[in-house]
């Protein structure tokens, strides 16, 4: 043990109080605001309100097998984080390949694209309705000036559109965060592996796949984790774009959450299908991070 | 080969410059709205660079209507509760990187606080609107300002942890030989060290509050309690949408934003991804 580890035992062994005195005021908190609040929401959607006053079992979570708004809800939030990570990944990835190197006014570029996402959401919402709105949004109003008829391409507004709008709206703002991970994470590979690469005469194809591939692999699955999580719990945005419409095209299941307890006041029902997003996002994190540990 | 190569440099500038272009575009589109009268917002083709710039919208955002009483709230919400959780986790920090808990607590009690952040947000919304409600703090800043602690609380922790743990012991080890107490080595000795990193620590829990949208909109509906997010959603979703004094709030509620992103780039990604990666 080295000597200021000693040191340093020996003085918290005389007293764990002063550890305990600093932590104590966090642990208070986040056991009020996050665990409390679980167990709150957990004894909530087992409850259900009859004539006959409160009844304990599981009617929510019945009644989510049987809900088809649920499912199809579920099923926007499935295709919506699909697309968006699949967009941000392919996207960022090429754009951090294609800037790792030495270019000139490249911390000027780096800081203007953090501009997106470091916009409140709320913000993205208004920019975006302001470019997709179909009178005088700038999109249709460009588009026309290259001759293309924009009376059938509403939007936000249109069923058909809405949402492959909320979709690029998300890759717009997400895109940057990709890009800045994994180029982070390529110029922390060293130069031996590609100075061998070279030697060995690799094609470009073979060390990408053979060498920055799998050096780049903890970065790209810590950025998809943190994504999916994101993706997977996306309100802000689509509130603000369509509130869920046009109709219920765009109700990802976090609106739905919302609209039940907030609009119809039925919370018990809202805690118990936020529990199956938690369960969700809980199981792919840990796949994320089982992967992780396996590089 | 050097065709290549040109090949490649012509390719790197163009995406470059496009990806430029995407990024800033619609930001300045809602910018140039809210500098135009309603005439030239309808205008058609759209005109993006010439026109005659007004304030009128501003005027009307932040002295007609509420938006300056939104604006004050954000700001209190967002430096009040940056102030807590940072006091709060900086001690928890500190306690967590510098003292050998029993039953590997360090660890333990490290990843039971990063996982209280992973819960996605509408699931504690629900219980905490109901909690809110039965304490009788619906639509009172102070809500925001408990609830934004707590949401801030995790990473403090594990920002501040990080950066003590980069620090070397030694320098507080010559402080306690002088006779100093923990307090005051810490106090005296290692928060002027990690000076920079709180710093950027609470910038960025002053951008979480300020962009924060679902809390708020759940637990504040009143004009003297919503935050400046949640009174440009509520002139979103009116039926009569004013674009121009949305576009100005809008616009006003980037600034501090800007200021801050440029101030610390460099801790950005680091930041954004929990340290997992070093920027």
């Amino acid at each position: 043990m080295p000597k200021s580890r000693r040191f340093f035992s020996a003085h918290a062994k005389r007293s764990l109080l002063l550890p305990a005195l600093f932590i104590a005021p966090a642990i208070a908190v986040l056991l009020t605001l996050s665990i409390y609040p679980l167990i709150y929401s957990i004894t909530i959607s087992l409850q259900e309100e009859t004539s006959a006053g409160i009844e304990w079992g599981l009617g929510h979570f019945a009644r989510l097998a049987s809900d088809n708004f649920f499912r199809t809800a579920m099923a926007h939030t499935f295709v919506y984080a699909a697309a968006a990570l699949t967009c941000e990944f392919l996207l960022g990835l090429g754009l951090a390949l294609l800037l790792n190197k030495q270019i000139r006014g490249r911390g000027l570029f780096r800081a203007s694209l953090l501009v997106p996402m470091m916009l409140p959401t709320v913000v993205v919402g208004v920019v975006w309705r302001l470019m997709l709105n179909p009178n005088f949004g700038a999109i249709n109003g460009t588009l026309k000036q290259f001759g293309i008829d924009t009376e059938s391409l509403t939007w936000t507004a249109s069923p058909r559109l809405a949402m492959l709008s909320v979709i690029a709206v998300d890759v717009w703002q997400w895109t940057p965060f990709v890009f800045l991970v994994l180029l982070a994470g390529l110029q922390a590979i060293p130069q031996e592996p590609y100075e061998a690469a070279l030697i060995d005469g690799s094609s470009r194809w073979q060390t990408f796949r053979h060498v920055t591939l799998p050096l780049l692999k903890p970065a790209i699955l810590i950025v998809l984790l943190l994504r999916t999580m994101d993706l997977l719990r996306v309100f802000d945005q689509i509130f603000i774009l369509t509130e869920g419409g046009p109709g219920f095209a765009t109700e990802t299941i976090s609106l739905y959450i919302y609209r039940t307890a907030f609009r119809f006041f039925d919370f018990g029902y809202a805690a118990a299908m936020s529990f199956v997003l938690l369960a969700l996002t809980n199981v792919i994190s840990v796949i994320y991070i089982r992967f992780l540990s396996h590089r | 080969m050097t065709r290549i190569k040109n090949r490649f440099t012509f390719l790197r500038i163009l995406s470059l410059f496009v990806a430029l272009l995407f990024a800033l575009a619609p930001v300045y589109w809602m910018l140039t709205i809210s500098l135009k009268t309603e005439v030239d917002q309808f205008a058609s083709p759209p005109p993006w660079f010439i026109f005659t710039p007004t304030l009128e919208h501003y005027y009307d955002a932040f002295v007609t209507r509420g938006f300056g009483q939104y604006l004050l709230t954000s700001a209190i919400v967002a430096v009040t509760s940056t102030a807590c959780a940072l006091i709060i986790g900086t001690l928890a920090a500190y306690a967590l990187a510098r003292f050998e808990l029993p039953w590997q607590l360090n660890k333990r009690l490290s990843l039971w606080i990063l996982s209280t952040r992973m819960f996605p947000a509408i699931v504690t919304a629900v219980p905490l609107f109901l909690m809110m409600r039965d304490l009788r703090l619906l639509n009172t800043q102070a809500s925001l300002i408990i609830v934004y602690t707590a949401f801030n609380l995790p990473f403090v922790i594990w920002m501040m942890r990080g950066f003590f743990a980069d620090l070397p012991r030694d320098l507080e080890e010559a402080a306690l030989v002088d006779g100093d107490s923990r307090i005051g080595a810490l106090v005296r000795v290692v928060l002027p060290l990690v000076a920079p990193g709180l710093a950027a620590t609470a910038v960025f829990c002053l951008i979480v509050s300020w962009n924060e949208f679902l809390f708020a909109l759940v637990l504040t509906q009143t004009d003297a309690s919503m935050t400046l997010p949640v009174g440009i959603a509520g002139r979103v979703t009116q039926y009569e949408i004013k674009w121009g004094v949305m576009s100005a709030a809008a616009s006003v509620a980037i600034v501090p934003i800007l200021v801050f992103a440029l101030a610390l780039q460099r801790y950005l990604v680091r930041g954004l991804s929990m340290g997992a990666v070093k920027g």
